[in-house]
């Protein structure tokens, strides 16, 4: 469990981690918290040739709300996601983040690493796409904006091309008076969630978005409509169509009838938990 | 005030929490190269070649063996007990040699510059296999070639065991008769450091090993015939050791390899296991699959019962031999006055990783099977299952109890205690009739919560002997020398308590030293929670024989020393001592969910005679712990084609803290007659009835559907499955 050779170099700034990614061709990777990356190379399921350290660039973890809208550096920590506050437009990002792993673990692990790591188990990619996040992807050619929806294109692939690294996230102004929620189901405390689901309602609006039981995080279209539609009323029959209307896959952890079962009773619970009815 | 029964706290805590501990890994020898082991990705194949061009030019590479290098010799039995010839048929090389067995088996070993170039050189060695059906589980194992074709089947031994009369006349007029299969998966000890061995020469011609644990004196023998060497050529040093849990310091390859490589090279190596490496090379251990059925008279008077069952010992034989069913075999019967009984154990091989004991091994499984049939064999009386056991407990004044088999086989026996009275004392802790109210409630508010039970008995303090030597100091303390391990469980601190108890001394002015062969010639180890029994009884016959020689007034260290007086004692016990102890579990399940959360554990534990009680409660409840682990979240899968699915704790499912509930201890003391301390084995009895009381607790839990409860672990998808889809 020791990493194959890899060059390694620490980027002071964004434009010399621009450069250096630019410059390590298609072999290269961006080390943020390292939470991911540091286990794959030690177990070898990854071997990049060039590891361009951005641990260090200033500014780069910046939270900042306006208009409504909240935009977070790449850098953010899941354990500054965390603090946001518990209820409300982001109660949801603040919940999945807390549902990351361990206190270490939430200390060192980035937001943007675990969009572009993009683990189809993962919480926060799950949010991304449940509140419409915009991710800011930057070049030495030049930025980019690309929706969420767009952004993961299967397991552990997104739509990051060479030489491009993911800057920030903006997540759009719910509507007003819309709250948000999280629950995931997880073995032990702290472990990757067997299914996990956002869910956000306000007036008109609805989204419910899951995890952990594809190539990537997915919407369930039928069930928003359903909630959309009918609010509080609706909150069984969307979780149902929940369950039912997703491709799901199965494994030995959780066949596909149990990850249904989980995606049913998780919505559910979010549902509740936004509407404030748990 | 005596030493014995006071909590003097632990003298081992110092170093490992100020960071001046010493372990294997922080060991650095000038010079050392680093050893990467080259494992079977195979679990079944021919080995027609091993290529190693590639790796021996790989950058840093100082050399690489492969069985042609090494002697063709296997690793022996630590201690031989029933097994037929045949267990050594089936014992493991040092590097396999023309065929592999499981994934993880020892195929080669880069020597390298720094650990990082040995990796990158092991994944150049390029193995020539022809694939041969693999076995994943016994019943496969049963029609399928022999993996050992000296030994003409997999099935290595077969341990019949009967007692009391007609077994057939028991069931058939009994009123009610329980059957199921029932099954305890694989699980290991994973201590959490892994294994570790460092070896060199020193100044003086010998080779020193360090990274040794547990059973150093066996070791330093088994490497001293295999490198062919006199013994006292050979140190096996210990140092602080994170964890053993029955796992770490049996012989394995490593423990001959790197030594070898010493010599072969002339240079120091060191080997640390990996983590991914320890859950396929280190021992498994539990997997057994029992064909059960009990037959209870009306009454509720338990008449007899069958067993039938398979161990799953992996490919190889290792150093524990096939203790692991007969150990099963040994604490199956329990506390309880059965009429009859007939049992069958077999050990039987499969392609996966070998198996040895982990913490309360034999008595974990057996305690799991047989008390779930008891909780079985209650709901089909309609009985509380506390009920049926207090109708079946041997009673206080049949003590010793004899359990004889006739043929000389030895017959098990209970010497002391006081089973109705130590279960009376778990229910009134736990409140029991409290926590029934309380489930009355929650179940009328449709909370799914329930009440687990078990009783076992624990065979420990395993002889054949233990020596202690005490050695007074000129500086005024004693130094007591003997050949146990410690493996975080605070042997160092309790045996002081005893040295400083028969000497008349301060706890203060008493060393323990145990950490090597040469200052501690002899010794047989850590296990079957025998250390404190066996070398606790040898240190109060050494502090005997010294007072002796030291005549009448105060022992004055200082003056002994001057004039060379050191007082030696041999402790021998021919048969192991059963204890008794009781579990009681409250589980609330998330009916959505199927996730079980443990609400309340108590563990009752007669240890003879408590030496620190705080250290025997903190025993107690890490053994909870790991029992509970066992009970609803550890187990390494096979696929079918016996490639393990668990390598990594992403897939081990180990709790940690949160995941926990507080644990209750009771520790009661009745002491045995069988040694003059009136000790009994504390090490591993919080494990051994933890499974079956929270298996027992979710079976009822889930009402009807618990009779479903037959498996471990209790997953969150079993359990859900369990409740119907509903």
């Amino acid at each position: 469990m020791k990493p194959p050779p890899f060059a390694y170099a620490r980027a002071g700034s964004l434009e010399e981690a621009l450069d250096l990614l630019a410059e390590g061709s298609e072999d290269v990777k961006a080390l943020a918290g390292g939470q991911s990356l540091v286990p794959a190379l030690s177990f070898r399921l990854v071997r990049p040739s060039h590891l361009v350290d951005i641990d260090g660039i200033a500014g780069l973890d910046e939270i900042r709300e306006s208009d409504g809208r909240l935009s977070i550096g790449a850098l953010a920590r899941h354990a500054a996601l965390a603090r946001l506050e518990r209820a409300g437009s982001w109660g949801a990002l603040a919940a999945a983040a807390r549902a990351i792993g361990h206190d270490a673990i939430r200390v060192r692990g980035t937001l943007g690493g675990s969009l572009a790591h993009a683990d189809p188990a993962a919480e926060l990619p799950v949010v991304a796409l449940a509140l419409d996040a915009e991710l800011l992807l930057a070049s030495r050619g030049g930025r980019r904006t690309v929706a969420a929806a767009d952004f993961f294109l299967g397991p552990f692939t997104t739509a990051l091309a060479p030489g491009e690294l993911l800057v920030e996230t903006t997540f759009a102004a719910p509507p007003a008076g819309a709250r948000t929620a999280f629950c995931e189901f997880a073995t032990r405390t702290g472990d990757f969630a067997l299914a996990c689901v956002c869910v956000g309602v306000g007036p008109g609006w609805a989204r419910i978005a899951v995890g952990g039981v594809g190539a990537t995080p997915v919407r369930a279209p039928q069930a928003e409509a359903l909630l959309a539609a009918s609010g509080a009323d609706a909150v069984e029959e969307a979780a149902a169509t929940a369950g039912r209307e997703l491709e799901v896959y199965g494994d030995r952890t959780a066949n596909e009838g149990r990850r249904r079962d989980l995606v049913r009773t998780l919505t559910r619970r979010a549902l509740a938990e936004a509407l404030g009815s748990a | 005030m005596s030493l014995i029964g006071t909590d003097i706290r632990r003298s081992e805590d110092r170093p490992l929490l100020t960071g001046t501990a010493t372990f294997v890994g922080d060991l650095w020898r000038e010079g050392q190269l680093w050893a990467r082991v080259v494992r079977s990705y195979s679990p079944h194949g021919i080995l027609n070649g091993i290529d190693i061009d590639a790796a021996r030019e790989s950058k840093g590479v100082v050399d690489v063996i492969t069985a042609a290098d090494v002697p063709d010799a296997r690793i022996p039995i630590r201690l031989p007990f029933a097994e037929t010839p045949q267990a050594t048929l089936a014992l493991q090389p040092l590097l396999a040699r023309d065929r592999v067995r499981f994934v993880g088996e020892a195929v080669a070993v880069v020597v390298a510059e720094d650990p990082y170039l040995a990796e990158d050189a092991a994944e150049l060695v390029v193995l020539d296999l022809e694939e041969l059906d693999p076995v994943a589980d016994t019943r496969t194992a049963l029609g399928a070639p022999a993996l050992h074709e000296e030994l003409g089947s997999n099935v290595v031994n077969v341990f019949p065991m009967a007692y009391g009369g007609d077994v057939d006349g028991a069931f058939a007029a009994a009123s009610v008769v329980v059957t199921d299969t029932l099954r305890v998966p694989r699980n290991a000890g994973t201590p959490l450091e892994t294994r570790g061995v460092l070896a060199d020469v020193d100044e003086s011609g010998r080779l020193v090993v360090w990274g040794a644990a547990k059973v150093k004196h066996f070791n330093r023998d088994v490497l001293a015939g295999l490198l062919e060497l006199p013994p006292e050529r050979i140190v096996l040093v210990e140092g602080n050791v994170g964890g053993g849990f029955g796992v770490r310091g049996e012989f394995y390859p490593e423990d001959f390899l790197i030594p070898f490589l010493v010599i072969r090279l002339g240079r120091p190596v060191k080997w640390i296991e990996d983590r991914r490496e320890h859950f396929v090379a280190a021992n498994h251990s539990r997997e057994q699959e029992h064909e059960l059925e009990l037959a209870v008279s009306a009454d509720g008077a338990l008449l007899a019962f069958r067993d039938r069952f398979r161990v799953d010992i992996g490919a190889y034989v290792r150093t524990q031999g096939v203790l692991m069913p007969l150990i099963t075999l040994q604490q199956l019967v329990g506390p309880y006055a059965w009429g009859a009984f007939e049992l069958d154990a077999s050990a039987v091989l499969t392609n996966k990783t070998p198996a040895g004991t982990f913490r309360a091994p034999g008595v974990t499984e057996a305690t799991f099977v047989r008390e779930r049939m008891i909780d079985r064999a209650a709901a089909e009386l309609g009985i509380d299952p506390i009920e049926l056991r207090r109708r079946n407990l041997i009673p206080g004044n049949s003590m010793p109890f004899r359990f004889e088999f006739g043929n000389g086989a030895p017959p098990i026996v209970y010497d002391s205690g006081d089973f109705p009275a130590i279960f009376a004392a778990l229910l009134e802790r736990a409140g029991y009739e409290e926590l029934r109210a309380e489930q009355r409630r929650a179940l009328a508010e449709g909370r799914r919560v329930g009440i687990g039970i078990s009783v076992f008995t624990e065979m420990g303090g395993i002889g054949p002997w233990e020596h202690a030597r005490i050695v007074p100091l000129a500086d005024g303390r004693f130094c007591v020398q003997c050949g146990i391990a410690s493996l975080g469980q605070g042997v160092q601190t309790a045996l002081a308590q005893i040295a400083g108890d028969q000497l008349g001394v301060p706890f203060d002015a008493i060393e323990i030293d145990h950490t090597d062969t040469d200052t501690v010639p002899m010794g047989f180890g850590a296990f079957a929670s025998r250390s404190t029994v066996l070398a606790g009884n040898a240190i109060a016959l050494a502090a005997q024989d010294l007072k002796e020689k030291a005549g009448d007034g105060p022992l004055d260290a200082a003056r002994l020393a001057a004039e060379d007086i050191v007082g030696e004692g041999r402790f021998e016990k021919e048969a192991p001592s059963f204890s008794f102890g009781a579990n009681l579990s409250v589980v609330e399940i998330d009916p959505e969910t199927g996730s079980v959360h443990v609400v309340k554990h108590v563990v009752a534990f007669d240890v003879g005679r408590a030496v620190n009680p705080t250290l025997l409660r903190g025993q107690l409840a890490g053994g909870a712990a790991q029992g509970i682990a066992g009970a609803l979240w550890e187990e390494l899968p096979y696929d079918d084609d016996a490639q393990p699915l668990v390598t990594s704790f992403v897939d081990y499912l180990m709790p940690t803290a949160e995941d926990l509930p507080p644990i209750d201890v009771v520790v009661l003391e009745f002491p045995t007659a069988g040694n003059p301390l009136g000790l009994k084995g504390g090490g591993e009895a919080g494990v051994a009835g933890a499974p079956a009381a929270v298996a027992n607790a979710v079976a009822d839990a889930l009402g009807e559907a618990g009779a479903g409860v037959n498996e471990l672990p209790l997953s969150a998808a079993r359990v859900r499955a369990l409740l119907g889809s509903g």
